[in-house]
């Protein structure tokens, strides 16, 4: 009963911030003086040297704004707008790639970003609030510094240096993996699997790298402070084993606020796929991105922009459907 | 029954040695209630700490043993080098914050099975512990309940629950009820006794409430600088206290109805904050079973 009213908040909760955020994306380019259509006009004039005529010029434009949806007043293209996105995921096509349609870019992409980042960011996660929790558990003694100077060591590393640094290590002076990774496309079979996974590993590991750092200390940080909640030394004096105070008592209250940490980091991957994918040439979301940003591909744009903005939304909803699992405070309320 | 012999506690702390505990002999017999009382930084908890087996750096015992004369559930006698092994099994140790002494993400059952001095098969325990809280009024809901859904008073008796259930032969209760109002507070003390009354064992019980140690305990222990300086029987040490220091912890009591105080405490606060009592070295029996530390009649001449 409790339960349903619950995710049903959260689930109108997770709609109303959607479509906030899809309102967002589609006023602010509009409040832009320049006009898209115009621009492209501009620039195909300018590259047939002023040729075109203005008849030519009037039927280009009609035929842009129908197909880029930008006929009628700002009401109609807003629920025209709301219409493709919602009901058929539909962006228009790319400007850069015409005809190809946005979606079926990002489609095609989306795969490659997610299997790569969701996987790097949960391995980071898990490893760091790992190690963190034995280096916060036993901040006493003086081995567990180590375990945290890991963490200070690999934190502020921006992440560029850190994946140009990995990348000339082990594949340039120690050639384990190749420099200019290939991605094979089209049917899937087990080599090209085993070839995609290789050719992944060193991205993937820089990812780790970066990933693990701020969940060594921040976890580390999280558990110093509860081995001195009351709860913690209480179990010591009941005689419970350090193993169990760990996991039982520290782990699963520090824990808390890392889940948060975590989802919100997933909802983030696309901020990093940019960098990763640009570094290692990986066909992500990333590396369309940055095309359409250089290129002015405003669709592509759109349709990545509205891809992040479901993405942490959906993270944000998943936070709140698991942490009552986790915590019995907020499921009894 | 437990002795303490000249039994002198230090915290190391850098180069520094600081003396909690300084020379404390006294016995403590079997089957009765021991209040504790003195100000902060008396002494008390690093008493109990010791008494209790908790001890770990920087604290130390620097001189003197405790004696514990009781055996262990293995047989062995226990000592300070293995009470660790008894804690939970046959001296246990009521905490004083109850309110946040209890896993919050951990239901109240589990609670009760995940330290070793419970029996392997678990789900006897869990039987057993349920109709031990019913005993101790607590509905069986309780055991499935995580801590927040209970009240303070609810939790205490848990924690009270936690510490007899394994019918141990000393509780050691710090501030058993500081965080209860009064008339929880009575609740607790009043089951605290007639479970004590049940399974005759010993409490040693530390308060700043006078009114608690009068109303539950046998024999009075009022520390003072890291010595004790008196120890008797309750009706003894509140009839007659001999210290004045002693005397002092009494006299604060308020009574209902007397406000020869108001308009006093302010003043004399601001006049003489800083009180020194005298304290001597060992205890002379003044009466039966009432001893006192002499001091060398400096006792409340200001410092």
């Amino acid at each position: 009963m409790g339960v349903l009213r619950y995710v049903a908040k959260r689930l109108g909760l997770y709609l109303a911030v959607l479509f906030i955020g899809l309102t967002i994306t589609f006023m602010l380019p509009r409040l832009m003086p320049t006009n898209p259509v115009d621009g492209y006009i501009g620039q195909l004039q300018s590259r047939a040297n002023g040729t075109l005529t203005s008849e030519a010029i009037a039927e280009m434009r009609t035929n842009l704004e129908q197909l880029y949806g930008l006929n009628g007043d700002i009401f109609t293209q807003y629920v025209g707008y709301l219409k493709r996105v919602v009901l058929q995921f539909d962006f228009g096509p790319s400007f850069t790639y015409y005809p190809q349609p946005v979606s079926a870019m990002i489609l095609n992409a989306l795969p490659w970003t997610l299997g790569l980042l969701l996987t790097a960011t949960f391995i980071a996660w898990v490893l760091g609030n790992m190690v963190g929790l034995v280096a916060g558990y036993f901040h006493k003694k003086r081995a567990a510094s180590v375990l945290e100077f890991l963490g200070i060591l690999l934190y502020p590393i921006p992440y560029y240096i850190l994946a140009v640094t990995v990348l000339l290590l082990l594949a340039y002076i120690f050639p384990i993996f190749p420099l200019s990774p290939t991605f094979p496309v089209g049917q899937m079979t087990p080599e090209k699997i085993g070839m995609i996974f290789y050719n992944s590993l060193l991205p993937g590991i820089t990812l780790v790298l970066a990933g693990f750092g701020w969940n060594i200390l921040s976890m580390k940080a999280l558990a110093v402070a509860t081995t001195e909640e009351p709860y913690v030394t209480y179990a010591r004096l009941k005689g419970a084993s350090n193993w169990t105070r760990m996991t039982r008592y520290v782990f699963r209250n520090a824990l808390l606020p890392q889940v948060t940490a975590l989802a919100l980091s997933l909802g983030m991957v696309f901020n990093g796929a940019l960098l990763t994918e640009m570094i290692f040439s990986y066909p992500g979301i990333g590396l369309i991105m940055r095309t359409a940003a250089t290129g002015g591909d405003y669709n592509v744009l759109y349709g990545a922009i509205t891809l992040s903005i479901i993405a942490v939304a959906t993270a944000g909803l998943v936070i709140d459907l698991i942490y009552p699992l986790l915590d019995p405070r907020i499921r009894h309320k | 029954m437990i002795r303490l012999n000249d039994l002198k506690i230090s915290y190391r702390i850098g180069s520094r040695v600081i003396d909690a505990v300084d020379g404390v002999s006294l016995t403590i017999p079997e089957g009765c209630i021991v209040g504790i009382a003195g100000e902060s930084g008396s002494g008390k908890s690093t008493l109990m700490k010791a008494i209790y087996g908790d001890i770990q750096a920087p604290m130390y015992i620097s001189r003197g043993s405790i004696d514990y004369g009781f055996k262990g559930s293995d047989g062995k006698p226990v000592t300070t080098a293995n009470i660790r092994d008894e804690w939970f099994k046959t001296i246990s140790y009521v905490p004083q914050s109850s309110m946040n002494s209890l896993n919050p993400v951990i239901r109240i059952g589990k609670q009760f099975t995940d330290f070793p001095g419970t029996d392997r098969d678990k789900k006897r325990v869990l039987e057993r512990a349920t109709a031990f809280l019913g005993k101790l009024g607590l509905p069986a809901e309780v055991m499935t309940s995580y801590p927040h859904q209970l009240s303070g008073g609810m939790r205490q008796r848990v924690m009270i629950g936690l510490a007899t259930f394994f019918q141990p032969g000393l509780i050691i209760a710090d501030e058993p009820t500081t965080a209860l109002d009064v008339v929880v507070q009575k609740e607790i003390l009043m089951l605290l006794m007639e479970l004590q009354e049940e399974m005759n064992n010993t409490i040693l019980v530390v308060s700043h409430d006078m009114g608690v140690h009068y109303q539950v305990t046998h024999k009075m222990l009022i520390m003072y600088a890291g010595k004790v300086v008196e120890y008797g029987d309750t009706e003894s040490v509140f009839a007659d206290p001999q210290h004045a220091y002693t005397k002092m912890l009494i006299d604060s009591l308020p009574t209902i109805g007397d406000d020869s105080m108001r308009g006093v405490m302010a003043s004399a606060a601001g006049a003489g904050g800083d009180r020194a009592f005298g304290v001597g070295t060992g205890l002379v029996e003044v009466k039966p079973n009432h001893f006192v530390s002499l001091a060398n009649e400096t006792a409340g001449v200001p410092a």
